[in-house]
Formats: structure tokens, sequence, C-alpha cells
């Protein structure tokens, strides 16, 4: 088998449910050996001698790296250094030959000057094989895990205690165990508030008085027989135009709503929100066709002009004969009703 | 006094050596990867910052490896061919790594080094 289906074969085998790190670095280091035996002249392997001379190659770096690190250790160092690798080397060799000419440099070790020669020859030689594949690194950290509890020097917090170390994760938010002062909000302003909302609405209610002051007379004046029901767009759009006029400029927002009770059409004043007062004005609004929504309409609603002649107009197309006279005394218990909400609310005209 | 001098001027030269050596390691890039030796050296303990005893550790793998395995390709090599049908196999032999070779050039490994105790 070539080295490159090797290589395929070691890696695919690892099982991917293990979490351990010991298969993909075996599978690593299989294929790293085989790329030397490639360079030493060999071109097929075997399985099994494959596997046990990377086995002996794992464990050579692992004993130069535990000899070299007792005799770091020993001179009282937790780093090594080039010389305890160079003993290290020495000892794995076996060599006591050299032991009582090895001097203060570490050049003199037979087994460094060897690597030295290999190394020059492998350079000076065929291209260097570089390891074919490019590993992550590893082992990967879980940086959620990391994330999670930050230490003190990554929160930029300075610990409680002089006791206590600065790469330790930081304590939680006071909050989180101790009851902190609730968030303070602006301050409340009641007074304010409702001297505003009074205004608001004495200006709302101003306009409709006046706008019923104006539908009534019309009523009772001369026209006697009267009703909204024959009353042409002309003089509803002119009494509305009228009505509006006195209301202020920022309170025609929400206009659509009273249009719409205002216009003949029942269907489209489904959408309107009056609050409380939708169902009664629900109830007003299926037994007429022309919604009577000045008796109880609220204060909040304004008024506008345009719409209305559309809605107007169309349903006045719509309307036949039949339903006129029906129309006709619905008008007028609506205006009666109007009458006497007017007398009733001496308050309210009060304040006009 | 003078052999003190010597010795002092020997020093120097070899330490200026190891230290071309260590740097000479930065252009030649061994084939066993920088991050398996040191995760292979953070098992046992082995704590360097220092980039080129990692590569002196995997060039020294490298270079047991590589021996071993020139050992057992000598084994191969000496072992009779089989017999062959065609002229044209005799010189094409195949070379592929056994547990026979591989066992006899461990055992001169062995022999020579304290290694047999690790295992």
């Amino acid at each position: 088998m070539s080295l490159l289906e090797r290589t395929h074969d070691g890696e695919t085998k690892d099982p991917p449910s293990s979490s351990s790190s010991y298969e993909f670095t075996h599978a690593a280091a299989k294929s790293a050996v085989a790329q030397i035996c490639e360079t030493v002249g060999y071109n097929h392997f075997k399985d099994p001698p494959l596997e046990s001379l990377t086995g002996f190659a794992i464990q050579y770096i692992l004993q130069l790296g535990k000899i070299a690190t007792s005799f770091a250790n020993l001179n009282g160092r937790s780093h090594c250094n080039v010389f305890d690798i160079v003993l290290a080397l020495e000892d794995l060799s076996g060599n006591d030959n050299n032991a009582e000419e090895r001097g203060c440099s570490a050049l003199r070790s037979v087994k460094l000057r060897e690597i030295i020669d290999f190394v020059k020859v492998s350079d000076d030689g065929e291209e260097e094989s570089l390891f074919l594949q490019t590993l992550p690194r590893f082992p990967v950290s879980d940086k959620r895990k990391k994330m999670m509890v930050p230490s003190f020097v990554e929160v930029g917090e300075s610990p409680p205690g002089k006791h206590i170390p600065l790469w330790l994760p930081a304590f939680p938010d006071p909050h989180t165990y101790k009851e902190t002062p609730m968030w303070i909000e602006r301050g409340l302003d009641p007074r304010g508030d409702k001297i505003e909302q009074a205004r608001q609405r004495r200006k709302a209610e101003r306009a409709l008085l006046s706008l019923q002051r104006k539908l009534v007379c019309r009523i009772s004046s001369g026209d006697g027989d009267r009703v909204w029901g024959d009353m042409d767009v002309g003089t509803v759009k002119e009494v509305i135009r009228e009505a509006e006029s006195e209301v202020p400029e920022d309170e025609k927002r929400d206009g659509v709503s009273v249009v719409e009770a205002f216009a003949p059409a029942l269907e489209a004043a489904r959408d309107v929100v009056f609050g409380e007062d939708h169902a009664e004005w629900k109830q007003k609004k299926q037994k007429k066709k022309k919604p009577v929504a000045l008796s109880k309409l609220r204060t909040e609603k304004k008024f506008l002009g345009e719409p209305l002649d559309l809605t107007l107009q169309m349903k006045g197309e719509d309307r036949s004969m039949s339903l006129r006279e029906e129309d006709r005394d619905d008008k007028r218990r609506r205006a009666e009703f109007i009458l006497r909400q007017c007398m009733e609310n001496p308050v309210d005209l009060n304040q006009l | 006094m003078n052999h003190g001098q010597q010795s002092g001027e020997a020093k120097h030269e070899d330490d200026a050596a190891l230290t071309e050596f260590l740097a000479s390691l930065m252009d030649y890039t061994p084939t066993i990867p920088d991050d398996l030796v040191e995760h292979y050296l953070a098992k046992s303990g082995f704590q360097c910052p220092d980039v080129r005893l990692i590569r002196l550790v995997a060039v020294a793998t490298q270079k047991f490896v590589a021996d071993v395995a020139s050992d057992a390709l000598q084994h191969c090599r000496a072992r009779p061919a089989p017999v062959v049908k065609d002229k044209k196999q005799q010189k094409d032999k195949r070379l592929v790594l056994t547990m026979e070779d591989l066992s006899k050039a461990l055992r001169e490994v062995n022999n020579s080094s304290s290694l047999s105790s690790c295992f």
C-alpha cells in the first residue's frame, strides 16, 4: 500500500465517537513515521510493523521529554533547556563511554553530533519531506467553557482580596446574589400628566360641542323634518369643516375613526377604536345607516374632512328609496337624543 | 592558565556552533510536525516555549526512526530473493516493511541503548 493510501486509511479508521485525542495523534504520528520510512527507501508497508514502529517513536518522544524534565527539575528549574535535552539524549542512547569525557559543552555529546550530521545530510541531500497534511492546533480548547467564566484579568476587575490571584475566574456580579436597589425611573409627574390630559380633553370637547350645536341648529331651524338622511353631502361636509377649523392642528391625527362614524356607511366604521364606547356605538350603527357618533363620542376623537367625501358619495349612491323612510325615523330619533344630551351636560357647555 | 584559556576558547567555539546549529534548525523543517511533538512532550511534562528545542526533539526522533528503518531495510535487502519465474521481476524487489525486519532492527537498538527498559 502506498503512503497516501496508508495515510487515508489511518485517518478513516479513527472512530469518530472517541473524545480522547489518542486516535488523532496516533494517526498523525503513523503517517509521519510512514513518511520517514519512505525517505529511507521503503515504498510499501504492512500495518502491524508500522503500528509498532509508530508506538516506538511516540515512546521515544515521551521518554525524551520525561528525562529532560527530570534533569531540569534536578537543577531546580521547571523549564527545560538544550542541555537537558542533550543529557536526555545521552541517557537514552545508553552510551557510558563518554561519561567522563563529557565536558562542559553540550557539543561534546556524541548523540548531538550525530543529529547535527543527520540534519546536514538531510538538508544538503534531497528535499526535506514535510508532513503531507496540515494538523490543526490541538488539543482544541473549549472556548465556550472559557468564555462562560472569564478570569479577573480578562474582566478587568481587581479581586476583592489580596489572597486571590488574578488568573482565577471572576466573582459573579453582586446583583446575582444580593438584593441591590432597583433602577430609579424618571420621576413621575402625575399632576402634570393629568393637567395635560384634561387640557386635551377640553379642546376636543369644545370642538365636538360646537359641532353638535351647529348640527342641532340646523335640525331645529326651519327644516323641522329634515333629518340626517336628507342632509346632503355638501352640508355635512361644510359643518364638519367648520368644526375642523376650530380644532388645533395637532389633534387631527386620529380623524379616521370619527370620519367613518360620520359616514353613512356602516361598513366603513368597523375599525373604529372607541374603547369602552365601542360596543354601544356598534349597536347604534346597526340600527341606523348614518351613524350618530356625536352622542357618545369620546373626547379624544378628532375630525377630518377629506376622506368623508368619498365615503359619503359612495354610500349615497347605493341607497334605495325604500330604505330612506326607515332612515328618516332613525335619524329623527338620533337627533332628539343628541339634543337631550346637550341639555343634560351643562358642564361641557360651560367650558366653552 | 593556557590550558584554561584554551578550554575556555573551545567552550566558546562549541557554544557558537551550538547556537548556529539551533538557528539552522529553523530552516530545516522535520517531517514530524511541531504540534504533534509538542503534544507528546506536554504529556510527559516537558515545558519549554522555545520552538527550536521542540524541533531538536523532532529531529532526534526522526533520526531514531530513520535509523531503525534503514536497519530494517538492510535486513530486507539482505534476505535472499524468492524464486523468480521471470528475469525481469528479479530486479524489482518489493521493499515492504515487515515485522521480521523491524524486530531484528529493534533488537539491535535495544541492545545498544537503555530504551529497552522503557518498553
